[in-house]
């Protein structure tokens, strides 16, 4: 196959973002048609580089071809709109019916979503797993605020050890995502700016483990209704087809929350904090776009390699 | 052309219900059928015929299943499928009955003569 082909069936596959067994078989097909089309063509008299040429301008746009055969397998079915949104409803229910107290229901809340993001890495990596492996991230964090307390000197050893692991680890997983979509890592950092407008709106008193439950208590029905806002954007998100489509509900409902956030009565989050995480929302929303722009100039994504 | 184009956009998934049912095809063949038996008047946009044949397996109307050809090459040939050949039969009757309702407006005094 001449360059020209080549490149063309690369800026397809480029294009394409979709799971790799159904871009190999998209490829496979176009290439099959272009084996048919050169023969044809050589047997017309067509010099290998004319033919090529010919072939490409009666294929059309790369990038018109693949965004049409996105659109045709992007748009997910109710059962994995459901799914993914799960995360986000669970969340939503553990707050909204005062649940997130109870230590069992909480180590429940865990393992489920624990197990749901190891079993999706595991088989596939389906398009559901990207909300739960946002969730399956928080334990990291969470895991490294109590090195705060160890007695001086431990907890800096701990720290200067355990900040490079926590941050290697949420950044490959961030480059796996974003190898199969940028808008699949987006998809799972989507709560965390939430979760920090919370987090800075409830004030939380004194030190980490010492803040006042009753405070919290009362922001909860509120905080549930924020994460079940974000489940029905992740179920919208799964039932579209167009690209940017997707990309708008994730950005209008990630803003449309924080506002929300930060416009609850008893809240303590300043404009100046608001407008902060308001870039900070953006900018998770949009850097797995630059990130991967910038990863595929060094051709570092192997497309095959997800 | 482009009126051509327009006119056929409403229809692509019948002709390629039409042409699959006849017989399984693959992309390739599929748009020199469609040509030789149109006379030339239906061209795809050869990259445009992919997008349509994902979009109508994903509906259940065909299915592709890879075959290899005698060459060794293989190739994705699309079969209808049970719900594919209900929809072609219920699009049919549509497409007879616009074509009479044309007929009865284009040419009015031939109908009638026919008649």
């Amino acid at each position: 196959m001449t360059t020209t082909l080549a490149h063309y069936l690369n800026d397809v596959r480029d294009n394409l973002r979709l799971d790799l067994s159904t871009e190999r078989e998209v490829i496979n097909e176009l290439e099959t048609h272009i084996e048919d089309r050169l023969q044809e063509m050589r047997q017309a008299g067509l010099s290998e580089e004319e033919a090529a040429n010919t072939c490409v301008k009666l294929l059309g746009s790369a990038k018109l071809v693949a965004r049409q055969i996105y659109e045709t397998h992007s748009q997910g079915s109710w059962r994995q709109a459901l799914l993914a949104s799960m995360p986000h409803l669970i969340f939503g229910l553990l707050f909204a019916l005062n649940w997130w107290q109870g230590i069992g229901w909480l180590s429940i809340t865990l393992v489920l979503v624990l197990s749901m993001a190891i079993y999706g890495w595991w088989h596939g990596k389906p398009t559901w797993l990207f909300p739960w492996l946002g969730y399956s991230l928080l334990p990291v964090v969470v895991a490294g605020l109590p090195l705060l307390y160890l007695p001086k000197g431990w907890s800096w050893l701990a720290i200067v050890l355990y900040i490079p692991l926590a941050l290697w680890l949420v950044y490959s997983i961030i480059v796996q995502t974003i190898k199969r979509d940028w808008l699949y890592s987006s998809l799972m950092l989507f709560p965390i700016p939430i979760i920090i407008g919370w987090f800075l709106a409830v004030e939380l008193e004194g030190k980490f483990p010492e803040f006042s439950i009753q405070h919290l208590h009362d922001f909860a029905p509120w905080i549930g209704l924020s994460f079940l806002a974000l489940a029905a954007a992740v179920a919208a998100f799964f039932r579209l087809r167009q690209r940017w489509l997707k990309i708008v509900i994730l950005v209008v409902s990630g803003l449309l929350t924080l506002t929300m956030v930060a416009y609850y009565p008893d809240g303590r989050l300043s404009l100046s904090a608001f407008l902060v995480l308001m870039l900070v929302m953006l900018g998770l929303f949009l850097s797995p776009a630059l990130i991967e722009r910038k990863i595929r100039k060094r051709d570092v994504i192997p497309r095959g390699g997800w | 052309m482009p009126q051509r184009r327009e006119l056929m956009k409403g229809n692509v998934d019948s002709l390629l219900l039409c042409l699959i049912c006849q017989q399984p095809m693959y992309g390739y063949q599929i748009i020199k059928e469609l040509g030789r038996r149109s006379q030339g008047y239906f061209q795809f946009k050869e990259g445009t015929l992919y997008p349509a044949l994902h979009r109508m397996e994903r509906a259940g109307l065909i299915r592709g299943k890879w075959q290899v050809l005698p060459t060794g090459q293989q190739r994705k040939y699309y079969h209808i499928t049970e719900k594919g050949l209900s929809i072609l039969v219920e699009k049919k009757g549509q497409w007879r009955d616009f074509l009479a309702a044309m007929n009865l407006i284009i040419q009015p005094a031939s109908v009638e003569v026919g008649k």
